[in-house]
Formats: structure tokens, C-alpha cells, sequence
């Protein structure tokens, strides 16, 4: 879910916080910055009718940015992602150590420095 | 309150089973509008069944032989004034939409459009900021998604746009009442409407550019 209000632990990758659809968008935009909305169905190879409404919730949720740019009398959509990735990875990872801390407290906390003294 | 009913019952005499009948079913169009998912088709319902209220208000103000039920005069202002605001929602259904969607006049992004539905019928031409191809009419407006601008090439837009155009010249032929009526009552009689709507486009536009219209956002407008 764009609002990560839900994590699969077992997934993989991105898609243990977004959707597949989600996950492919937001890859995309992160490797190519700018991109219209052809480009990337062209690029995740997903048909505009499941990418169309993705790509609102995506806007609506703050994920990504989007401008109208009107080329030789065509209208188009052109698409920004709002974070870079290392970005999101350091909001993402930032609220689920504050839930965990949230949860277990102190435990939490000392878990944490017998993670990063093994790593 | 039984007691009054009983009292109505007595003071229309013969008549109280015919306005019980309308009562009865104005109660359930109200039901039916609650369980409606389609925000217009429920609107219309509880238009309709405001004006059954109405109507059973009046006959029974016709046929009674008593006088002096506060009550009465009660229900009937709130009826009346519902009523108004019922219709007066359906008229400015478009302006509300403006609002909700935070749409634009067309003309500001792709000058054409608004010429050339002007060309055909008075109406505003209004975007919308989706993605998801859509395009629908409310009132004397037609709203396209800016998803819809990016699929469709011109001559596809303007069967869309003369698509749309239809359905207000045809709302705006057909009496209030008689609107209200059939779409509250027949369902098949949409998408009837819609072929008609498609003809008109195809005659304007070109049936090719409809058919490839079509296939593109395949009932995604209506």
C-alpha cells in the first residue's frame, strides 16, 4: 500500500511495501527521473488500465509529482518521483523503527545495536 | 401518531387506500435511492420520491374533508422545500462536480475543444486531473480526464466530445418530470441512450474515429 500502512514481510523487494504495479512505477521513475505516462507503460510493460489509476494514488499519496505539458496540440501527463531512493528508503526504514520502538521499547532499541554490531 | 392516521384515514373516507398507495410508494423509492450505488441514479430516486411525497400531499389536501392539521401543513413546507433543494442539486449537478474534481475549462489547455462543442450545443468543456481516461456530462457541462486527452488523437476526441454533446442536447429535449421518471423506472432504456449518443458521434465525427475511440478506453465514457 502507498500509504504503508500494511507490510508483507514475506514479499520481496519493494513489493513488501507497495503494490507490484506501485513498486514497478516508482523503479521506473527512480532510474529514469522524468517520464510521461507512455513511457512508462512502455517501460513496466503494464497496459495504461491498471497503471492509470496507480499512477493517481501514487500523486494523491505524495509519491510522485506530475505536470500537464501541452507538445504540437497533445496533452500530456509528464511524471516526477518526489523522493529519490535513497530518500524513501531512509522514510520508509525511519517509521518502521519508530513502530518497532513504539512496540517494544527499549528492547527494541537494544536489538537494534546487536543489528548493527553483527552487520 | 396512530391516532392521527386513523383520523387522516376517517377524513378521506374511500380515498385513504389510493393515497396510502402513493405513500407506499414513495417510501420505497426512497429505499431503492438508499440502495442505489450510482450517485446520479440515487438522486433521481429520492427526487422521485419526494415528488410521490408531494403528490400524496396534495391529493390528500384535495379530498379531505377536515380542517386544521398542523401536522399536515408541517409536512408539507418540509416537502415542499426538499423538493426545491432536490431540483435545485440536480440543475447545479455539474457546478458541484467543478468542485469536487477542481476542474478547468478545457479552452485553457487545448483551445479547440470548447470551439468545437460550441459549434454543436451551449455547453462548457471542463478537465479534470486523472490519469484514468474518463468522460461523462452533467448538467450543460462535459468533463474529460486528462487521461483521455493523452490516448485519444483529435478526430477521437471530437466523437467523445459530440458523444457527450448528445446527451445534453437529449436532456435538455426531454421534460424534467419525464427524465426523472424513466431513470428512475427502465433500466434498458441507457443503453439505448448510449447508441443514440454513438450515432450522433459517428454522423459528426466520422464512424471511424468513434470505432477507434471505442476500442481505446472501451466503456470507460458513457
Amino acid at each position: 500500500m502507498v500509504k504503508l500502512d500494511q507490510i508483507n514481510i514475506s514479499n520481496d523487494g519493494l513489493t513488501k511495501f507497495f503494490s507490484p504495479i506501485e513498486a514497478a512505477i516508482l523503479r521506473a521513475l527512480w532510474s529514469e527521473g522524468e517520464m510521461t505516462t507512455s513511457e512508462l507503460t512502455g517501460k513496466t510493460n503494464i497496459p495504461l488500465t491498471s497503471v492509470a489509476g496507480t499512477l493517481d494514488r501514487l500523486v494523491k499519496a505524495g509519491y510522485t509529482t506530475r505536470r500537464t505539458e501541452n507538445i504540437n496540440g497533445r496533452v500530456r501527463y509528464v511524471y516526477e518521483p518526489v523522493l529519490s531512493e535513497e530518500e524513501a528508503a531512509s522514510e520508509i526504514t525511519t517509521k518502521i523503527l519508530d513502530s518497532l520502538v513504539q512496540a517494544f521499547g527499549p528492547l527494541a532499541v537494544e536489538n537494534f545495536s546487536k543489528y548493527s554490531d553483527k552487520k | 401518531m396512530f391516532g392521527e392516521i386513523t383520523c387522516y384515514g376517517q377524513c378521506l373516507r374511500s380515498w385513504a387506500p389510493i393515497v396510502a398507495l402513493i405513500v407506499i410508494m414513495s417510501i420505497a423509492s426512497i429505499t431503492a435511492s438508499l440502495m442505489l450505488k450510482n450517485p446520479k441514479k440515487r438522486l433521481l430516486m429520492f427526487g422521485f420520491a419526494q415528488a410521490g411525497g408531494l403528490f400524496a400531499i396534495a391529493t390528500t389536501f384535495y379530498l379531505m374533508d377536515c380542517t386544521e392539521m398542523l401536522s399536515l401543513y408541517l409536512y408539507f413546507a418540509y416537502v415542499a422545500i426538499s423538493t426545491f433543494l432536490i431540483f435545485g442539486t440536480l440543475r447545479y449537478y455539474d457546478r458541484l462536480m467543478i468542485r469536487r474534481l477542481e476542474a478547468k475549462p478545457a479552452g485553457s489547455i487545448l483551445k479547440w475543444t470548447q470551439e468545437y462543442v460550441d459549434m454543436l450545443i451551449s455547453a462548457r468543456v471542463y478537465y479534470f486531473d486523472s490519469a484514468v481516461p474518463k468522460a461523462f456530462a452533467a448538467g450543460r457541462s462535459i468533463f474529460i480526464s486528462i487521461g483521455l486527452l493523452e490516448i485519444l488523437d483529435d478526430d477521437e476526441l471530437k466523437a467523445v466530445l459530440a458523444h457527450e454533446a448528445w446527451h445534453i442536447r437529449n436532456n435538455s429535449r426531454i421534460p424534467f418530470l419525464s427524465r426523472l421518471a424513466m431513470m428512475a423506472f427502465s433500466s434498458t432504456s441507457e443503453p439505448e441512450l448510449e447508441d443514440k449518443a454513438d450515432n450522433f458521434a459517428a454522423e459528426i465525427a466520422g464512424s471511424a474515429a468513434l470505432s477507434s475511440a471505442r476500442n481505446k478506453i472501451d466503456k470507460v465514457f458513457i
